[in-house]
């Protein structure tokens, strides 16, 4: 279907301003056909007033044959068509037309009629009234103006005394005029008019299609066919906010809905995703665990002979604990489809990596891989789950041996107590709107961790931005192109309240501060300028820094691409194609995020990578790191 | 008196005949049925002390064949087994009356620990047993 809306929109526009145009030709021609017959009119009326007086003399010394001359003589200009005088009688007295002296003219005739209309004929009516216009039996078409000749004192007193002095009317001058020419000019006028008037038309309707097509047209048909990619299932789909006010308008609302409509396609994606490995871990938790059931079963049981071969014993022990790691992975899976909180005790670490170690210490040998390790010495418990974490480390350690790939390589392994700064460390697992809208966005990751969304709002334009929600970093994610150093403020994308706050400035920029209210309803706040690093989190920067238990995991490998680094956590991604199913990182993501902990990448491309992971002391060693 | 102590009701082979490995090994005598008719139909089920049984067998759940065991024998302990390790499964189990909770894989000292509690003696069946 191809749009018709400019089509229909130049048709209408087109029909009104024809019509327009139309009517005012009409009305410029009528006034024009009447100014000039009234200018022809006038000029009869004085031409005739001018007859009446060059005759005057003529009559009043009764010199009929120049007077008869005379007329004939104006009659032969071209401009005059007729030129007679009829007296009281209706008798044709004088013509320029000669054949017709002698005839009587009715008094109800044409030329009469205006005056003698009534019983008592009119002496001197206006010149409107004088007027007529007649058309010839051959089809000329002509002006007439009749001029009374009245009685004076002259003609009573005159030699001939043709008058007696109680007459007022001796007879009338009727004068003669062709409308030929007039009729020209005014053909003329109308042809050019009616030209202008066509051509009129075509230039508007020329100019409305191509503005049409500028601005409804092909914004229409942009909108179309965004649509139609749509409906297609394409929601990359953009479309330029070209067009007038109301279509660009229309334009970047369509925007902004294919984007939240792909952002909740990913969304439901995402959860499908998860709820598939929730359904496959299920089924195979199900069916892995009978048959470990049974080499658990058995090979324990052998265990509690006591005459038993030493040799053998030591091999059994190996297979009841690899089953029993068989459980664990089982387990994780579950745990990370199902979200299981994990059993936290207080555990040392150190612990933890050492059997960590063990368990892939095969494996490192056989690829070649060297192990250093740098295990600090009293380092305080974490609250944790132990064999969780095991896993962690154990997962650490196979994606860095994957990273060393064939040759081999150096993995260093360590841990440490460390105060962390709140500062670019710090995540915020809270946050809300005065309101109490929560601003957390699960379905969006910066840098890993759920970001916190607002509503920015500049130069009338109003966008969903996220927020890095690691404290003092400033990885923030804007869903449109974002001009720098501007003052953008910014709402609840919830509730629409402003969280910008009147009573605080920015300490670099001087600009107004938003704030969203973080854990235990402490404010965190950032500077409204687009661009500027200023955040505070005042109650956790007096709290100080954070005792904490570091391991970090460090290769010499191949190293993590930019791209590759924001999405390493997320499940089912993987660079290691039909060898991992990417769910090792989300796992380990997911057990460091239950245990309150954080995990931190560094890479360079060709050079390494490493994986930190920092864990809160256990409640007595902060009560004793207080002290 | 008793021709069984332990009423296993498990659809998986390996996991029936190792459960009854462990228990046997352990002194206690076992009978087993492989699906909810034929463990509700068993004649061990009227003079056992103890039943084992799968939360997930072929023909119905395992919550339903515990349930009709609480109502038949009220004084009957059950242990359910399942392969889903998680908590929800294990309150769910022991509201529905269940002693105890195995999850699969388990070692054989475990499954006897359980056992043992749920029997409410300590070593006695040791001596019971051959």
């Amino acid at each position: 279907m191809r749009t018709r809306i400019g089509l229909q929109i130049v048709l209408a526009v087109g029909l009104v301003t024809a019509l327009s145009i139309g009517l005012l030709a009409t009305v410029t021609l009528r006034t024009h056909r009447q100014e000039m017959i009234a200018q022809l009119t006038r000029n009869a009326d004085l031409l005739s007033e001018t007859v009446k007086r060059s005759t005057e003399d003529y009559m009043l010394e009764n010199r009929r044959e120049r007077l008869g001359r005379q007329i004939e003589a104006i009659g032969r200009d071209q401009r005059i068509e007729r030129v007679r005088v009829f007296n009281k009688q209706g008798l044709i007295v004088f013509s320029s037309d000669t054949s017709e002296v002698g005839h009587a003219l009715d008094k109800q005739a044409e030329s009469c009629f205006t005056c003698h209309a009534q019983d008592r004929p009119l002496t001197k009516p206006p010149v409107h009234d004088r007027t007529r216009i007649f058309t010839t039996e051959s089809g000329r078409r002509l002006l007439g103006i009749v001029n009374p000749i009245q009685n004076q004192p002259a003609c009573t007193t005159a030699a001939c005394h043709a008058h007696g002095p109680d007459e007022t009317m001796l007879g009338v001058l009727d004068v003669t005029v062709s409308l030929e020419d007039v009729d020209r000019q005014i053909a003329a006028s109308r042809t050019r008019i009616v030209g202008l008037a066509i051509g009129a038309v075509a230039v508007s309707g020329l100019l409305l299609w191509l503005l049409s097509r500028r601005l409804v047209s092909r914004p229409v048909a942009a909108l179309t066919a965004g649509t139609r990619r749509i409906a297609a299932g394409d929601l990359t789909t953009t479309i330029p906010a070209t067009g007038g006010y109301e279509l660009g308008e229309l334009a970047r609302a369509f925007n902004a809905m294919t984007a939240r409509l792909s952002e909740a396609q990913r969304q439901l994606t995402q959860a499908d995703k998860l709820a598939s490995v929730g359904r496959l871990a299920a089924g195979v938790a199900h069916e892995i665990n009978n048959p470990l059931t049974g080499v658990l079963s058995y090979a324990s049981l052998l265990l509690e002979r006591p005459q038993i071969d030493p040799e053998l014993r030591a091999d059994l022990e190996v297979i009841v604990r690899e089953t029993k790691r068989c459980r664990e992975i089982v387990r994780g899976l579950l745990d990370f489809a199902r979200q299981t909180p994990p059993r936290h005790q207080p555990t040392d670490l150190n612990d933890v990596v050492r059997r960590a170690v063990t368990v892939v210490m095969n494996q490192l040998q056989l690829r070649h891989v060297a192990l250093g390790l740098d295990l600090a010495d009293d380092l305080p418990a974490v609250q944790a789950d132990p064999s969780q974490m095991e896993q962690v480390v154990v997962n650490l350690l196979l994606n860095a041996a994957d990273a060393l790939g064939e040759r081999g390589g150096t993995i260093r392994l360590a841990s440490r107590q460390a105060r962390l700064e709140p500062r670019g460390h710090e995540p915020i697992r809270r946050a809300t709107c005065p309101k109490g809208c929560d601003l957390l966005d699960a379905a969006t990751h910066v840098g890993g961790l759920a970001a916190i969304r607002i509503l920015r709002e500049h130069g009338g334009r109003e966008w969903a931005f996220f927020l890095d929600p690691v404290y003092g970093r400033f990885s923030h994610v804007s869903t449109e192109p974002c001009e720098e150093g501007v003052v953008a403020p910014v709402t609840c994308p919830k509730c629409r309240v402003s969280l910008v706050e009147s009573d605080s400035k920015c300490e670099r920029c001087g600009a107004s501060t938003f704030a969203i209210c973080g854990p235990d309803d402490e404010p965190i706040r950032w500077c409204t300028r687009t661009g500027c690093h200023f955040t505070r989190w005042e109650a956790r920067e007096h709290r100080g820094a954070a005792p904490v238990v570091e391991v970090s995991v460090e290769d010499n490998g191949r190293g993590i691409s930019r791209e590759h680094l924001a999405k390493i956590f997320e499940p089912f991604f993987t660079t290691k194609g039909t060898r991992g199913v990417g769910l090792g990182l989300a796992v380990t993501w997911g057990i460091i995020e239950s245990h309150g902990g954080m995990i931190e990448v560094e890479s360079e491309k060709g050079r390494g990578s490493r994986f930190t992971v920092r864990l809160p002391l256990a409640a007595a060693e902060q009560a004793r790191d207080a002290a | 008196m008793n021709e069984c102590d332990v009423l296993v009701i498990d659809d998986e082979p390996v996991v029936r005949d190792a459960v009854r490995r462990v228990l046997q090994a352990h002194g206690l005598r076992v009978a087993t049925a492989d699906d909810a008719t034929s463990g509700l139909s068993h004649p061990a089920l009227a003079t056992c002390r103890l039943v084992l049984c799968d939360l997930m067998l072929p023909d119905r759940s395992g919550s339903e064949v515990l349930r009709e065991i609480r109502q038949r024998y009220p004084g009957l302990p059950v242990v359910v087994i399942t392969g889903y390790a998680t908590r929800d499964e294990a309150r769910r189990a022991l509201e529905a009356g269940a002693v105890d909770f195995l999850a699969k894989p388990f070692e054989a000292q475990e499954l006897m620990q359980s056992v043992q509690r749920a029997l409410g003696g300590g070593p006695a069946t040791q001596e019971e047993g051959a």
